[in-house]
């Protein structure tokens, strides 16, 4: 169903025609998030530049029941920002400026199109930075950062997205603006800021955010260790937790991802089958002392190598093999699949063991990264869409390690979220009253349903339902999803 | 308006969450009102529910205490007490960091929904910030869960903060996960004693400017000694705890501050008279937001503001969080008119001003909440009417006294 002459005349009269597209070329653009194989045109792509333009969008959307989806600057990896057959897509990347800095009082006030990297170029000078580090940070937006309450190798230290934004202004479904949290701590009332964040831009367009930054450490000390096997990795792991030191970050690599990010980006990481970065920060003297031990961990757990980052230059050097993971295994692989299960700690060396017999039952290939601190997978199923049915072969195989992460009392999705891709497996981890709770709060910020609809939730709750007899939601009719 | 106390609340107790479940869907269907306790250390606080027939405890509900050690995750029932919880968690060495004023005997549950903390706030942060899976009962009975027991989760809504800071209006709290931190090997404090505001404020910011990162960072003053002191603790290995210490010590004195070194029984002693500084049964509670920079110029607005309006203060908070707690001593209309002079204060540098508690009088006439404003407010309310449809949980008595 195609967008009606009234709402198209109506949107054009509020925005000016270089911030409406709607010739299919330029609507491909458009068509996906980083999620490639999750593809939908969507009938009006709108750029506004301020505020003002989205409540405008939105107020026509909603008064012409028009579906409407926000998106930063598409480097989503769960299809989040895939627009709705024909419906609206508000890209905020247009509104991409810093609109307040406050070294004194450690915040920063952005508009959702301004890169997580931005903020923390802009405050670098005064020796501050922001501290949520995806590996996109280069070109995700912090809109779409706090829509998916984004982490990154640092989290396990710093936390996320969430831990880090103070307050927001966002237009609501029915085009008001909200404005909640600020520059000061505990804002009055329930916490919808913190059930925004993480929220998959289901809830509201978020046109404003202020973040809180932090002082740069004093010291940072990198090591990357080589080691014979993935197993004996993980144990050197667990031996530095169990030290009672809690790393800036930790993270592993397996000896398919390290030749790839190696071919592509040279770090010069070890040619072992696994690698171990571990990063200490903060005040000198204490990461020197504890550093000190982490390495002595390394050795005795069987480290084959052991680098020490001897200055900014190599400690660079070693992130970027870290994070040029994904893009690099382009080079070993014409297609793959990144997943993102999270499986506690302890349970990781079963987890891993079951993904290795089923990367060798499946005959593709499994590259493995992962955030071993906090569990975070990230399995790279390697395939060759040329090749009939190796894309759907491909999503089994990342289904089935979905599964190992719930049974192993872990998450679908540590990062990227659930967006489009991951809804039917939402029942594996959560009951019907758990999404229906969760769904209610969908339906006190947006009643009519017009927010990223079919997003989430894998069956869309009709706001104000009763429990009764099977009705079709308005997003089932038309075709939008399925019940699961 | 007060809740109506012509026949006294009766006392629920549930033995677990079952019979929690039970005891909350009778209560909704019989379209009563009630409130959850915990151990009561926050029974005072937020406005009073607009009606009331039954106290609901979640004190029996002790069970289970789930520790990973490995993973750095505990998940405890509402009724635990943060002393309990942190004597278990001890034995491997590991401990929720957090130390709100009523200490040890805060319940789980109810730290949750107050989303209470302390001085460790600035560097571990609140319940808010370490809560990682949530279990609980909507007012119809229904159990339902969110979040999870591993620290990276970003699947589904995030439930656990929306019911943090509650007060108990959403829903009931039968148990929570949160992630963990090992116990410091060795703690140092430093406190500091300046003569005048401008040398407090000096000498905060040149902490601030330091690179050290101390897990308190303390103001308190009160009417009797208006100037305020400071308190600035380390807590990590012996070594880092003492170089960080000493290079706060050297900042200090170039600033006209007097600063001393406390370590072992001592700085226990200052931290346990800090905390007596503002505990108290009577009086009016206030919590105080500003941005951080701003708290050097609200303790001397306090401390000149107070004496004006003839009332007593005592106020301890974190600095570089602009988070402070102030007790209020005074007849009712004096202290009314102090909080509401505060507020506007507060309001126009950006921060915000709740009344936690305060003495029947002082409730009715001065709001306990700042205006949330329209559109936010809408939602809230909308979000109470999807959980709480018959007004069965705290009516009223939310934050912001919408729920």
């Amino acid at each position: 169903m195609s967008l009606s002459a009234s709402f198209l005349t109506d949107v054009a009269g509020v925005l000016p025609a270089d911030c409406l597209l709607s010739e299919p070329a330029d609507l491909l653009t458009y068509e996906s998030d980083a999620l490639v194989h999750l593809r939908a045109t969507p009938g009006l792509v709108v750029l506004p530049r301020n505020t003002a333009e989205v409540q405008a969008v939105v107020r026509r959307c909603h008064a012409h029941g028009v579906p409407f989806v926000a998106r930063g600057h598409g480097t989503g990896l769960s299809g989040g920002a895939l627009p709705v057959p024909n419906g609206v897509l508000i890209s905020l990347s247009r509104m991409t400026a810093i609109r307040h800095v406050d070294i004194e009082n450690q915040y920063v006030v952005a508009e959702p199109g301004v890169t997580n990297l931005e903020i923390t170029r802009r405050v670098a000078p005064f020796g501050y930075y922001y501290a949520p580090d995806p590996s996109s940070q280069v070109v995700c937006s912090i809109g779409g950062n706090v829509a998916e309450n984004s982490g990154g190798a640092h989290c396990l230290k710093y936390g996320f997205t969430v831990h880090h934004v103070l307050g927001v202004e966002a237009v609501l479904a029915d085009g008001d603006v909200a404005r909640i949290g600020g520059p000061s701590v505990d804002p009055p009332g329930l916490d919808l800021l913190g059930v925004l964040v993480g929220s998959e831009g289901t809830l509201a367009v978020v046109t404003e955010v202020t973040v809180r930054i932090l002082r740069r450490p004093e010291a940072v000390l990198t090591l990357l260790a080589g080691f014979s096997s993935i197993d004996a990795a993980g144990a050197a792991v667990s031996a530095i937790i169990g030290c009672g030191i809690v790393p800036a970050a930790v993270e592993m690599m397996d000896r398919l991802t390290i030749d790839a990010a190696e071919a592509s980006v040279h770090p010069n990481f070890p040619p072992s089958n696994a690698v171990l970065i571990v990063e200490l920060d903060g005040p000198d003297v204490e990461v020197r002392e504890l550093f000190a031990t982490v390495e002595g961990v390394c050795r005795s757990a069987g480290a084959e190598t052991v680098e020490i980052a001897r200055d900014a230059g190599a400690r660079d050097r070693i992130w970027k093999g870290r994070k040029a993971a994904f893009a690099a295994m382009g080079r070993v692989s014409p297609n793959y699949y990144v997943q993102d299960g999270v499986v506690p700690r302890t349970r990781l060396p079963e987890v891993l063991r079951r993904i290795r017999e089923l990367e060798a039952r499946s005959g593709l290939r499994i590259g493995n990264v992962f955030h071993a601190g906090d569990g975070n997978l990230h399995p790279l199923i390697c395939y060759d869409e040329s090749i009939p049915g190796q894309a759907e072969h491909a999503e089994r195989v990342a289904s089935e390690i979905l599964e190992y992460c719930i049974d192993a009392g872990g998450s679908l999705t540590g990062e990227h979220g659930i967006g489009m891709d991951k809804r039917k497996y939402m029942t594996a981890m959560f009951s019907a009253d758990d999404l229906d709770t969760m769904q209610r709060v969908r339906c006190a910020f947006d009643p009519s349903g017009l927010c990223n609809p079919g997003k989430v939730f894998p069956t869309p709750r009709l706001c104000g339902e009763v429990p009764g007899p099977y009705r079709a939601h308005p997003v089932e009719r038309a075709g939008l999803a399925e019940r699961f | 308006m007060a809740a109506d106390t012509a026949t006294s609340p009766r006392l629920l107790e549930p033995v677990d969450a079952a019979q929690a479940a039970d005891m909350l869907r009778d209560a909704n269907q019989a379209r009563q009102a009630l409130v959850i306790r915990g151990h009561g250390t926050k029974a005072n606080w937020g406005a009073p529910p607009s009606r009331l027939d039954a106290v609901l405890s979640v004190a029996a509900l002790r069970e289970p205490v789930d520790h990973c050690a490995g993973d750095l995750t505990v998940t405890a029932a509402a009724g635990v007490s943060l002393a309990d919880l942190n004597a278990h968690l001890a034995r491997e060495g590991q401990w929720l960091p957090l130390d709100p004023l009523a200490g040890g005997s805060s319940s789980v549950g109810g730290l949750l929904a107050t989303n209470d903390s302390g001085p460790r706030r600035v560097r571990y942060g609140a319940p808010r910030d370490l809560v990682i899976g949530v279990e609980y009962i909507l007012a119809d009975g229904r159990r339902a869960k969110a979040g999870g027991r591993v620290v990276k989760n970003v699947a589904g809504y995030d439930l656990c903060r929306l019911l943090c800071g509650s007060f108990g209006s959403l829903a009931l709290i039968t148990s929570a996960t949160f992630k963990l931190s090992p116990l410091p090997a060795a703690s140092r404090t430093v406190s500091i004693v300046v003569d005048s505001h401008d040398a407090f404020a000096a000498v905060s910011r040149a902490i601030a400017g330091a690179p050290v990162v101390p897990s308190a960072f303390e103001i308190h003053a009160e009417s009797s000694a208006p100037v305020p002191r400071i308190l600035v603790r380390f807590e990590t290995t012996a070594a880092a705890a003492d170089a960080q210490a000493g290079q706060v010590i050297a900042l200090a004195g170039p600033l006209g501050a007097k600063a001393e070194l406390l370590q072992g029984s001592a700085e226990d002693t200052a931290w346990a008279r800090h905390d007596g500084v503002t505990a108290a049964d009577s009086g009016m509670w206030l919590r105080l937001n500003v941005p951080s920079a701003s708290v050097a110029t609200a303790a001397d607005w306090i401390a000149r503001r107070g004496p004006d309006h003839g009332v007593g203060f005592r106020l301890a908070g974190r600095i570089p969080l602009g988070a402070l707690m102030v007790r209020v001593d005074g007849e009712a209309a004096a202290i009314a008119r102090f909080a509401a002079a505060t507020r506007e204060w507060t309001a126009a540098k950006a921060g915000y001003l709740a009344v936690l508690a305060a003495p029947p009088s002082v409730i009715a006439s001065v709001a306990a909440w700042n205006d949330v404003g329209a559109a936010p407010g809408r939602v809230m309310r909308a979000v109470k009417a999807q959980f709480d449809p018959h007004g069965t949980l705290c009516p009223g008595g939310g934050p912001a006294g919408l729920t």
